[in-house]
């Protein structure tokens, strides 16, 4: 029985299930397709919910390994793990008892912790994107000179400083956004477009295989 | 009641046109005609990098970008991504270079880890699959992110290939695998991260690149066929592109109504 269950093509038709009750609906108006469908969603919504707890249960498994075996900064798993816990009990939906989004210690993570720390990874951006300007930047050839010159451009364009000094950066700046800019990200778009549909068709014949754990070859 | 919806019978058409392109090269794959496909140095590198992260004595970093797999937009470049990772972990486990995998979506790890598992399985090598090497960091981005940053300078990575969905971190985790010296391999078709992909790792898939990528490290002539079917649908774009240019231009809105038809 466990065999049967885990041959291939059971994934391959489920896939194409899947795909077809998502595409099929967008262009044809079929009730009991749409119902089918709108069902199918719901059903993905409640596993990518269920999959949640996969993902709270490898992470407490991970990180009691790290600390039994008192790893290389085994202090932050168990960080890692209080923490979990203190917002999974404190966050779960029962108003009655004061759990929830509302109570004081979830609050209070969540806005002097959790905030203040995703804010201070995605201003960090900007040294990182400094350190490789600096380390790119460089006229090594014809197609870096470009992107130097581009670069340096746009940050005058983007700097107000510069602009009051010199008006002509502002059309300068436009043009680049709006030309060839725009026409590298819109080939870059199709490109994706067709690509994914490629894709898409090859997963619908079963030929792409490679996320279906190695493409069954065990 | 029309059974097709107005306004996305001219998208079907073109869909349709390009799905039996797709399947027309694959077919004709299979009697044995096979388009030439250009070299992806990116993809050609992966070998290189596991190769060098080998000999330094470190281990290979491979990531799917942090979307999960049932996103219309962003889920094929997951799914692409798993391709990739199947590849890496071939790879992987026949030179014997440990493989670390972060993921973000739960959903998604234990598809990752199967590739992985499998991966060693068919190398003969089950006892070396470590499934803490799977590694689930978090579904916060940013959490994600710190999390892969410090993997990264605690391990010492000798190789960081991330091909996927990649957002605002996709410039973090370059850097750091820039300064613990990792040879990298980026790829995403999120346009507004691929400038920084670009300048700061090694090797950088565009766009649709990281689509071909799975079947082109397969190297089955069939699924190279299927990117030939995408050139019809490019070829489609760029008639429809010059068409509409010109008929615009003599103040025709024919092709607009077609669109919309």
């Amino acid at each position: 029985m466990s065999e049967t269950l885990r041959r291939i093509e059971i994934p391959i038709i489920i896939t194409i299930v899947c795909t077809l009750l998502q595409v099929v609906p967008y262009f044809v108006n079929v009730p009991p397709i749409e119902a089918a469908s709108d069902t199918f969603r719901s059903w993905m919504v409640l596993v990518a919910t269920c999959s949640t707890l996969i993902g709270a249960i490898t992470l407490t498994m991970g990180h009691s390994k790290t600390i039994q075996r008192q790893g290389k900064g085994w202090y932050f798993s168990v960080l890692t793990i209080v923490f979990m816990l203190v917002m999974i009990l404190t966050g779960l939906p029962i108003p009655e008892v004061g759990l929830g989004e509302k109570n004081l210690v979830y609050d209070f993570c969540f806005k002097n912790i959790l905030t203040p720390l995703g804010a201070t990874m995605y201003s960090i951006i900007a040294f990182f994107l400094t350190a490789a300007a600096y380390r790119s930047f460089r006229a090594r050839s014809l197609e870096a000179t470009i992107v130097l010159i581009a670069g340096c451009l746009m940050i005058c364009y983007n700097a107000p400083l510069m602009t009051v000094a010199w008006p002509g950066f502002t059309p300068i700046g436009d043009w680049i956004f709006s030309v060839p800019n725009m026409a590298t990200m819109r080939a870059v778009i199709i490109g994706s477009a067709l690509g994914a549909i490629a894709l898409a068709v090859r997963a619908l014949l079963g030929m792409e295989r490679g996320y279906l754990r190695g493409g069954g070859e065990e | 009641m029309a059974i097709l919806i107005e306004g996305r019978i001219f998208g079907l058409l073109c869909l349709l046109a390009i799905m039996l392109a797709v399947v027309y090269y694959v077919q004709r794959a299979k009697g044995g005609k096979v388009p030439k496909v250009r070299r992806v140095a990116g993809v050609d590198a992966i070998d290189e990098a596991i190769g060098r992260a080998v000999e330094m004595g470190r281990p290979v970093f491979c990531s799917h970008g942090i979307s999960g797999m049932r996103d219309a937009t962003y889920g094929p470049q997951t799914i692409a991504g798993l391709g990739v990772l199947d590849h890496v972990a071939k790879k992987c486990a026949e030179v014997g270079a440990r493989l670390i995998v972060p993921v973000r979506v739960p959903s998604v790890w234990p598809v990752a880890s199967e590739i992985v598992e499998t991966a060693y399985k068919v190398a003969g090598k089950p006892e070396e699959f470590n499934v803490d090497d799977v590694k689930y960091l978090s579904n916060d981005q940013f959490g994600y992110s710190s999390n892969y940053l410090g993997l990264l300078m605690r391990e010492k990575a000798g190789a960081n290939i991330m091909v996927g969905a990649y957002w605002a971190e996709s410039m973090q985790l370059a850097e750091t695998g820039n300064r613990v010296g990792a040879m990298q391999i980026s790829g995403t078709a999120n346009q507004h991260q691929l400038a920084f992909f670009v300048v700061a790792t090694d090797y950088c898939l565009i766009g649709e690149e990281i689509f071909a990528a799975s079947a082109y490290v397969t190297g089955d002539p069939a699924l190279l066929s299927s990117l030939a079917g995408q050139d019809v649908g490019r070829i489609l774009g760029v008639i429809l592109m010059v068409l509409g240019a010109i008929l615009i231009t003599m103040g025709s809105n024919v092709l607009i109504n077609l669109l919309g038809w």
